[in-house]
C-alpha cells in the first residue's frame, strides 16, 4: 500500500463516520422491551436493531448512489435520506399501532412540556409507566438521529470502496464498524433513551470518546487492506 | 411423570474453556486446511465448521459471564458486537498475511488483532462508560476472539480455502458472510438469551450453543452447495444435522433435569417426554 495524504483523509472520514453513528444513536428514541409493551416512550426494540436497520438502509442507498456517481456529497445525502426514511417509516407504523391498536396516548415521562409542540405531558402518562408511544419531540429527534446514522454509514462506506474497490467487502466491513459504534453508544445510554430532551442525552461525550478510540483502531486497520488476488 | 434420570452434565472453569476454545478452534481450522490440501479435495471443509463450534462455546460462556452482571441493553447487543469485531479482524488478518507473504498465518494475525481490540473495547466500557464489571475486559477479549474464530471457521467451511482471494470471492462477494454473521451471532448470543434467569446453568447454556452452532452449520452447508459443490455441501449439511440432533436431545434432557416438573400438553406423545 502507499501511504499518502489520501490515506489520512480516509482514516479521518472513517473516524468521523463512526462518531456520527455513535452520537446519532443518542437521538433515536429507543424504548426496548418496555416500549414494546407500551410502558415506555420510544420504538419498541433495542438500539442495535434500530441502528443496524437505519445504518444498513443508509449503506444500501449510498451504495446505489455510488454506482451512478462518484460525487461524495450526493452519496452522503442519499445515505442520510435512506436512513431517515427507514426510521421514520418505523416510527410512523409503530405510532399507528400504539394509537389504534394499543390505544395509548403519546406522552413523554422525561419532560413536563413537549419542547416542540408545547403540549403538557404528565396528565397523559399512565401510572406505573414511563410514558407511551412516540411524541412529536421523539419523532423529530429520531429523524435527526437517523440522518446522522445514515451519514455516518455512508461516510464509512465511501472511503472503504475507494481503498479496496470491492463494494461487497466494504459494505460488510462498514457493518462491522457500525455495530461496534452502535453497541458502545447503546451501552452508554443503558439501553433506552427518549431523544435529545432526555437527561441521559447529556452523557453523549462518553460515547464520543469511546467511539473515537474504537473507530480509530478500526480505521487504521481498514486503510491497510489492499485489493489483491484480482478482486 | 417419569422418574428423573441422571443426565450427563459438566462444569468447566472459564480459563480452561478459553484454552479449549482457542486451541481447539485454531487447530481445527488448520487441520481442515491440511486435510483439504493433502487429499486435494474440498470434502473436509466441514472440519472448519466444527472448529467454529469451539469458538462458539467460548463466546457463549463469555456472554453468560458478562451478561450475568446486566448490561442494560439486552443480550443480543453483545453478540452483534462480537461478530462486528470479528468481521473486521478476519478481513484484516487474512489480507495482511497475504500482503506479507505468509498467507497461512492469517488466522493467527486475525486472532491476535481481535484479542487486542476486544481488550481495548472492554477497557473503554469500564473506564469511560463506567460499567464497573470486573470481568468486562476479559469477557470482551474472549468474545472478540470467539467471533473471529467462528467467522473464520465458517468462512473456511464455505470457501474451502484460507487464501484471502478465495474467501473474498466465495464468502464476501456472494454475500454469504451475512448468513455467517447472523447465524454465528445467534450461536453466541442466543444460548444465554434463552436460558438466562436465576437457575441458569453452564452446561445447559453451552449445550444450547453447540445446538444452534449445528443449525448454523446446516446453513453454511447450503451455501457450500453453491461454492464447493454437491459432495462437500451435503457432507456439511449431514454433519450439521447430526450435531444439531445430538445436542438437541442432550439439551432437552438438561432442560427436563432443571425443570421442577415436566407435564405434557398432549401435543407430543408421552414417550417423547
Amino acid at each position: 500500500m502507499t501511504f499518502d495524504i489520501n490515506t489520512i483523509i480516509y482514516i479521518l472520514e472513517i473516524i468521523v463516520g463512526g462518531l456520527l453513528v455513535g452520537v446519532g444513536v443518542h437521538f433515536v428514541p429507543v424504548g426496548g422491551a418496555p416500549a414494546a409493551m407500551a410502558q415506555a416512550t420510544g420504538i419498541g426494540t433495542g438500539t442495535v436493531q434500530l441502528a443496524a436497520g437505519s445504518g444498513l438502509t443508509g449503506l444500501l442507498s449510498a451504495g446505489l448512489m455510488m454506482s451512478v456517481t462518484d460525487n461524495l456529497w450526493a452519496i452522503l445525502a442519499t445515505g442520510a435520506v435512506g436512513a431517515m426514511i427507514m426510521i421514520d417509516a418505523t416510527m410512523l407504523a409503530g405510532s399507528w399501532i400504539y394509537a389504534y391498536a394499543v390505544g395509548a396516548p403519546f406522552a413523554s415521562a422525561k419532560v413536563n412540556y413537549d419542547p416542540i409542540t408545547g403540549f403538557s405531558q404528565p396528565p397523559y402518562v399512565a401510572p406505573g409507566t414511563v410514558g407511551q408511544g412516540i411524541p412529536t419531540v421523539c419523532f423529530v429527534s429520531g429523524t435527526i438521529g437517523a440522518a446522522m446514522g445514515g451519514l455516518g454509514g455512508a461516510m464509512i462506506y465511501y472511503p472503504l470502496v475507494q481503498i479496496n474497490g470491492n463494494p461487497a467487502m466494504s459494505a460488510i466491513f462498514a457493518i462491522g464498524i457500525f455495530f461496534v459504534d452502535a453497541v458502545l453508544a447503546s451501552w452508554n445510554i443503558q439501553g433506552t433513551i427518549e431523544g435529545f430532551h432526555d437527561p441521559k442525552f447529556k452523557k453523549w461525550p462518553n460515547a464520543f470518546k469511546s467511539c473515537l478510540v474504537a473507530t480509530a483502531i478500526l480505521a487504521v486497520v481498514a486503510v491497510l487492506i489492499t485489493p489483491i488476488g484480482g478482486v | 411423570m417419569a422418574e428423573k434420570t441422571v443426565v450427563k452434565g459438566f462444569k468447566i472453569e472459564p480459563k480452561q474453556l478459553r484454552i479449549y476454545g482457542l486451541v481447539g478452534s485454531v487447530v481445527g481450522i488448520y487441520l481442515a486446511y491440511i486435510l483439504n490440501s493433502v487429499t486435494g479435495t474440498n470434502i473436509f471443509s466441514f472440519v472448519g465448521a466444527l472448529a467454529a463450534l469451539f469458538g462458539v462455546v467460548m463466546g457463549a460462556n463469555a456472554v453468560r459471564r458478562v451478561c450475568a452482571y446486566g448490561i442494560g441493553t439486552g443480550v443480543p447487543s453483545i453478540g452483534m458486537l462480537s461478530l462486528g469485531m470479528g468481521t473486521v479482524a478476519v478481513l484484516f488478518g487474512l489480507n495482511i498475511a497475504e500482503q506479507l507473504g505468509v498467507g497461512l498465518l492469517g488466522v493467527i494475525l486475525a486472532l491476535v488483532y481481535s484479542l487486542i481490540f476486544g481488550y481495548v473495547v472492554g477497557l473503554i466500557a469500564n473506564r469511560v462508560m463506567g460499567f464497573n464489571i470486573p470481568i468486562m475486559e476479559e469477557g470482551l477479549t474472549d468474545l472478540s476472539g470467539a467471533g473471529t474464530l467462528a467467522i473464520l471457521g465458517w468462512c473456511f467451511a464455505i470457501s474451502g480455502s484460507l487464501a484471502y482471494a478465495d474467501i473474498v470471492k466465495d464468502v464476501f462477494n456472494t454475500g454469504f458472510l451475512a448468513i455467517i454473521f447472523i447465524c454465528g451471532g445467534l450461536a453466541i448470543l442466543h444460548p444465554f438469551n434463552a436460558n438466562l434467569g436465576p437457575d441458569e446453568k453452564q452446561d445447559r447454556t453451552l449445550v444450547n450453543g453447540v445446538m444452534v452452532g449445528g443449525m448454523s452449520t446446516i446453513a453454511t452447508g447450503i451455501c457450500a452447495l453453491m461454492t464447493l459443490g454437491l459432495a462437500a455441501g451435503m457432507v456439511q449439511i449431514v454433519v450439521g444435522f447430526a450435531i444439531w440432533y445430538y445436542f438437541y436431545v442432550w439439551y432437552f434432557r438438561l432442560a427436563k433435569r432443571d425443570a421442577s416438573a415436566v407435564v405434557g400438553t398432549g401435543l407430543l406423545p408421552p414417550s417423547a417426554l
